[in-house]
């Protein structure tokens, strides 16, 4: 594992897992030298916090795989991360989102979790501003979406 | 004789900001449209005038403000629908307005009021404003450039600690992360104006001496959660702030240096600037903890106080 900053890198499978903080000291865009097979696949699950520096370190990364036609695939995008790529469009590069974490809360019991949505399969109801069903882990009551539809899911649109 | 100025179309409306701001014991006028808000400001002395966001729209909403200003009243809107909404880069294009409160009721007649309260006073400053009394703030000071990312983690862990989700979290640490940042480097100025250590590399270890410290405090009152950050060089001016704020365009940007007031404005429900020349600057960021984002309009409140001497 390799750590830059108090962001960790670890290589697993086909994937380059990030956790903790994207900041100043990240240097993203030397992930791009990481990349096998003309693809570059991140899992962001791990990802708690991205502040300024980061999201322009993010968008250079973005910008340097797209000249070097690097294919960039993000899992489990943490909500931090969709808070970003939903404020700031340059974010987006042409990275394909396969999964990502989406705020969901129990009407029930008023448990509040972040739940893994797969983008691909659900693409169809995403399109149409539609969170899939959730099922609560305390109580197994149907959770609903925390959030404006229309508003998380904007970064899916480009 | 002072007073505040309402300008809304609505009568209804009319009436509950009357009751609102005639709390203040000042004399509160009201005029239908821009154009009686104009020529009655020739008669009278407002401190504030306050106007609805739909304003915007209207061909004289210049002309109104620049009569407020050249009044010396400061300018408040108030978004009192979610259709409104929709004209906040616009309202935040003008850079006219140094208040701008967006909440539903009762919230805006919390926010409504403390704005007043704090034009009436010339009294700014300290997040207790915002809280209920007895909400206890923890302060700390910055003594060192990389003290800032173990005070994130630190603000984070403690508001996960007293009950807070992880979205409220999330969004404390990048408020306090983007606003230290801030008075740490882009605060200090010299003699000249000159912003010295706004190019340094933000992971640069930096000892901070007293004039250069950093002052950081939060509370939550189980309402708000309050993040208040201090510097002591007191370089931000109003028109710097709103040009900040305006960046929506955020979405356009690139990122990094100058987009740390617009994140920071975005990642929280309302920014409170209170600006002493010369002296200080306090930033306050409020985030709502009481409802959910779905309960929410998807804006934010701002104000830009700056002290009168």
């Amino acid at each position: 594992m390799e750590t830059r900053g108090r962001m960790t890198i670890d290589a697993q499978g086909d994937a380059l897992l990030l956790a903790g903080s994207i900041d100043e000291s990240a240097a993203l865009h030397e992930l791009i030298g990481r990349a096998t097979a003309g693809r570059l696949v991140l899992d962001l699950g791990g990802v708690t916090f991205i502040n300024s520096l980061g999201v322009r370190d993010w968008i250079r990364m973005q910008a340097a795989a797209q000249k070097a036609d690097l294919k960039v695939e993000l899992r489990r995008v943490a909500e931090p991360l969709v808070h970003q790529l939903n404020m700031i469009i340059a974010t987006r590069g042409n990275a394909h989102v396969t999964s990502f974490y989406a705020p969901y809360a129990c009407d029930a019991c008023g448990r509040e979790e972040s739940l893994l949505i797969d983008a691909v399969i659900n693409a169809a109801a995403l399109v149409k501003l539609e969170p899939p069903a959730m099922t609560c882990p305390e109580c197994a009551a149907q959770m609903a979406f925390n959030d404006f539809p229309e508003r998380y899911f904007s970064f899916l649109s480009s | 004789m002072p007073s505040i100025l309402i300008v809304h179309p609505d009568r209804k409306t009319q009436r509950v900001l009357q009751r609102i701001l005639g709390v203040t014991g000042y004399r509160v006028d009201i005029s239908d449209d821009l154009d009686q808000g104009i020529r009655l400001m020739d008669h009278v002395q407002p401190i504030l005038v306050v106007i609805d966001g739909s304003a915007v729209l209207s061909s004289r909403v210049n002309d109104f403000f620049m009569h407020a200003r050249a009044k010396g009243a400061e300018a408040c809107m108030t978004l009192l629908g979610s259709a409104a909404v929709d004209q906040v880069p616009k309202i935040l294009g003008m850079g006219a307005v140094t208040n701008l409160l967006v909440h539903p009721m009762p919230v805006l007649a919390e926010e409504l009021t403390i704005t007043v309260q704090k034009l009436i006073r010339s009294d700014l400053f300290g997040a207790e404003k915002y809280l209920l009394w007895g909400t206890n703030l923890q302060e700390t000071t910055v003594t060192r450039g990389s003290q800032r990312a173990q005070l994130v983690a630190h603000l984070s862990e403690q508001v996960r600690a007293r009950g807070q989700s992880a979205r409220v979290a999330s969004m404390a640490m990048l408020v306090a992360d983007e606003l230290i940042s801030n008075a740490v480097h882009n605060a200090p100025v010299d003699a000249s104006g000159t912003h010295y250590r706004a190019e340094l590399a933000r992971d640069q270890e930096l000892e901070l001496d007293e004039l250069h410290q950093v002052r950081m405090r939060w509370g939550c009152d189980a309402r708000y959660l309050a993040i208040e950050v201090t510097d002591f060089f007191g370089s931000l001016d109003r028109d710097t702030v709103l040009t900040a704020l305006a960046k929506n365009d955020v979405r356009e940007s690139g990122g990094g240096a100058g987009m740390g007031v617009a994140l920071a404005y975005r990642s929280c429900d309302h920014l409170v600037f209170n600006l002493a020349p010369g002296r200080r600057t306090e930033i306050i960021a409020l985030i709502d903890v009481r409802h959910p984002p779905t309960e929410r309009l998807s804006a934010s409140s701002y104000n830009v106080f700056v002290e009168r001497t």
